[in-house]
């Protein structure tokens, strides 16, 4: 079995603030991380890993340095890493995204399972994933909390409005994967960062996976980004207490100061 | 396999402070503070090889361990500190309590118990110091005496006791140093061992997440096997050959728990609105409680960097360069540790906020591996023999290289640095043909001194040469504001100081012509522009730490 899992570097978006007059992100000092969700659905491949003896690549498109989240991916325990790097990818959005990492992905050859996290935290759109399966002529199943595979199948718990669904679909597959609030990622100890040295990461631009580079960056990307912008800060509300009558002539008197009411 | 490159580097430090963010919160931390007590387990966890495996960096490769270079140990001690430098110190423990091993040891040896450090997670103390005998080990009073048996020594009957080791109470091996009959030597020697015991706790002012205890020794016998390198009386050079390092070591201490205090007052001075803004607005807090000492720390790493670099090139020594980096970093964090209290007002006094602790704490830094005027007085030795045989060139020399840096590069303050040399090679020069440093306090802040130049002097050369130190969270352009503001603010402590020194000692010295000989005038001209360097910086800060 062979698990090819999509993962992003995004800046720690706990860290980032919108410049509210240029409307760029300020990236100065922030610190890049491996996107959450990414990170959980590549424990969730180790898992299955550990159970099966499947082999694990992780695939991330980026600038040279987001080879920092391949190899991060590798000492936590996967078997190889691929990183799509080149000019021609720059500006990509989802859709061209998932051109690239689908063309990638059959680069790479056989496969029966494609996990990807949800979402990236820092464009919070979920539409890389679910666009890679069209492109792979493959099913998807979003959302899902948890996966367990076996030779042939997969069976997910799907979050949905008000509760879950279980599902089982054939193999392959592309699942996007949402993880629990309380989910705390793994990090790798000193030694298996060190050995993670030795495996291989594999750096491919759009020639080595025969892309049509008319498909990719800008020029492949139908959406266009107008603006972005920090939402309005809200006045902060104010908390009365009291019984309901006092809570209920307080509440009089509010709309009468304003003039909701005469 | 290959040494750790740079992202392995950020993979164990991310590792690290993932694990203090999820296990060591500041409330258990400030519990553990308060009853004095360590967190054995989480040291455990740390060892731990699927949690962390820590010490795994000090142990060779061949034995089981990751071969750690002097920079990952380095960073790995900053980061340390930053969690707790009891903790820490604890860590630390293991790894200076192994160093004999690694520098005498037997190949037999150091497979022998490297292998069972690894392995067994075997937590380490390094027992040296005794009650007479601190910075002096020359006063050793623990004793090794020869067991003989068919005429052959077989092994060594130890007595005496040692005071004050980190991890005492609670390690499992313990390497010692005790006066053997060939000199003194170190041995290793078990806990369990009989006739070895280990005294209570200390209720200490900082450090309190550190084990310190004293170790008693009554005719405790070790093996002949487990005597260091198999050879009597190479106790004092192994020591030294390490303290190059171990003392880099305490240097990245400093660094961590001075930032951690005065990062935790950036962000409290973020938020803290009074007279009608934020106080990280505010310039005379920012000059006088924040921003110098950031400048002071990217001065300490470059020189910690510099200095860890060359240690890997050659291996040992550079006990001179170890002296400075922990004098000016240990210093430095001493400090900031202190104006963090201040900036934070009330708050900062008690104990819901950390930088009361890390003062606490951090102080530690600047007495174990050699108190700050052992090191003043080591610095000052290393450098003086290096004067006299150059007959007072040492320093003049090295202006020379930072002349040229300034033609080619007027922005680091290569001037101001090359003036400062000039100084303090002239101070030197009329403290030798006047027999100054027969005062004691003279020969202690010349220690002072050189180390101030000697700090400013690599900041100016790495940013000439466009190398932002790894670690570090300013771009290029903010370090070399730093190393300008820096290097002036050096240039003239050495030459104000000096002079101070001079004449303070040698009333008979013309006043006019010492002054005009360390070139004083020149030296207070640079400091043209330097508030409106510190305004820069400040915003950067501003910038960077900005929630």
């Amino acid at each position: 079995m062979h698990i090819i899992v999509c993962i992003k570097q995004v800046p720690d978006s706990t860290q980032v603030k919108v410049d509210p007059k240029t409307g760029t992100l300020i990236r100065a000092g922030v610190p890049s991380i491996l996107n959450p969700y990414d990170h959980f659905a590549l424990e969730k491949a180790l898992e299955i890993k550990a159970k099966t003896g499947a082999k694990v690549t992780v695939l991330s498109m980026g600038p040279q340095q987001a080879v920092a989240v391949l190899r991060l991916a590798l000492a936590l325990g996967a078997d190889e890493g691929v990183l799509l790097s080149s000019r021609a990818f720059a500006g990509s959005d989802t859709w061209a995204t998932a051109y690239a990492l689908a063309t990638a992905v059959k680069h790479i050859g056989s496969f029966d399972l494609v996990l990807c996290g949800q979402m990236a935290i820092d464009g919070d759109t979920a539409q890389t994933g679910p666009e890679m399966a069209y492109h792979l002529h493959i099913p998807q199943i979003t959302f899902c909390e948890s996966i367990d595979a076996n030779g042939n199948t997969v069976v997910v718990k799907k979050l949905i409005e008000g509760g879950h669904q279980i599902l089982q679909a054939d193999l392959p597959v592309l699942v996007t994967m949402t993880m629990p609030h309380d989910y705390v990622a793994k990090y790798p100890s000193f030694m298996a960062a060190h050995k993670a040295q030795d495996k291989i990461i594999r750096t491919w631009t759009e020639t080595d996976i025969g892309a049509d580079p008319h498909k990719l960056g800008l020029e492949g990307s139908p959406t266009r980004v107008d603006r972005i912008f920090p939402p309005p800060t809200r006045a902060k509300g104010e908390v009365y207490s009291g019984s309901a009558v006092e809570l209920a002539n307080k509440f009089v008197e509010i709309l009468k100061k304003e003039r909701v009411i005469k | 396999m290959a040494k750790n490159d740079l992202m392995t580097r950020n993979l164990m430090l991310d590792s690290l402070r993932q694990y203090a963010k999820n296990r060591i919160s500041f409330n258990l931390l400030r519990e553990h503070d308060a009853k004095n007590e360590i967190p054995l387990d989480i040291l455990k966890e740390m060892y731990d090889h699927d949690i962390l495996g820590v010490h795994l960096l000090l142990i060779p490769e061949e034995y089981g361990g990751l071969g750690g270079q002097t920079t990952e140990i380095y960073r790995i001690c900053e980061q340390l500190a930053r969690i707790d430098l009891g903790i820490a110190t604890g860590v630390f423990a293991t790894f200076l309590g192994s160093d004999p091993l690694n520098v005498g040891g037997t190949p037999e040896q150091k497979a022998k118990w490297f292998t069972k450090i690894a392995q067994e997670n075997k937590l380490v103390a390094y027992g040296a110091t005794e009650a007479d005998a601190g910075s002096d080990l020359v006063s050793l009073r623990t004793r090794a005496e020869h067991v003989v048996q068919n005429g052959r020594v077989v092994g060594y009957k130890i007595t005496g006791s040692k005071m004050w080791i980190s991890n005492g109470g609670v390690a499992d091996i313990y390497t010692v140093l005790a006066l053997a009959p060939g000199g003194p030597s170190w041995f290793i020697v078990e806990r369990g061992t009989p006739g070895f015991t280990q005294d209570v706790h200390e209720d200490k002012h900082g450090i309190r997440l550190s084990n310190t205890a004293g170790l008693a020794f009554d005719e405790v016998y070790v093996p002949a096997e487990n005597l260091i390198g198999l050879k009597e009386g190479q106790g004092f050079l192994q020591a030294q050959a390490v303290f190059g390092y171990t003392r880099l070591m305490v240097a990245a201490f400093g660094l961590g728990g001075g930032e951690e205090a005065v990062e935790t007052a950036l962000e409290y001075a973020g938020q803290r609105i009074q007279a009608g803004g934020p106080l990280s607005q505010k310039q005379g807090f920012m000059l006088k409680l924040i921003t110098p000492h950031y400048i002071r720390f990217e001065a300490a790493r470059a020189y910690i960097d510099w200095t860890a670099k060359q240690l890997e090139v050659n291996n040992h020594g550079l006990a001179t360069e170890g002296a400075i980096a922990k004098l000016y970093a240990t210093e430095s964090g001493n400090k900031a540790a202190e104006d963090a209290i201040q900036a934070m007002g009330g708050f900062g006094y008690t104990k819901e906020f950390a930088v009361e602790k890390i003062k606490r704490d951090v102080k530690i830094t600047c007495i174990y591996e050699g108190t700050s005027e052992v090191l003043e007085m080591t610095i000052f030795r290393g450098r003086w023999q290096e004067h006299l045989k150059s007959r007072g060139q040492y320093y003049i020399n090295q202006a020379a290289e930072f002349d040229a840096l300034h033609a080619q590069n007027p922005q680091v303050g290569a001037d101001s640095v090359a003036l400062g040399l000039r100084a303090l090679a002239r101070v030197l020069e009329d403290c030798r043909a006047n027999k100054l440093t027969r005062h004691q306090y003279v020969t202690f802040m010349l220690g002072d001194l050189i180390s101030e130049m000697e700090v400013a002097a690599v900041f100016v050369r790495q940013c000439a040469n466009k190398i932002v130190t790894e670690g570090s969270r300013f771009d290029l352009a903010t370090l070399c504001t730093m190393a300008r503001i820096n290097a002036r603010q050096s240039a003239f402590k050495t030459a104000s100081e000096g002079l101070r020194l001079v004449l303070g000692t040698c009333p008979a010295i013309d006043t006019a012509q010492v002054s005009q000989a360390v070139n004083l005038v020149a030296i207070e001209d640079k400091m043209r522009g330097l508030i409106d360097d510190m305004d820069t910086v400040s915003a950067k800060l501003r910038d960077i730490f900005k929630k």
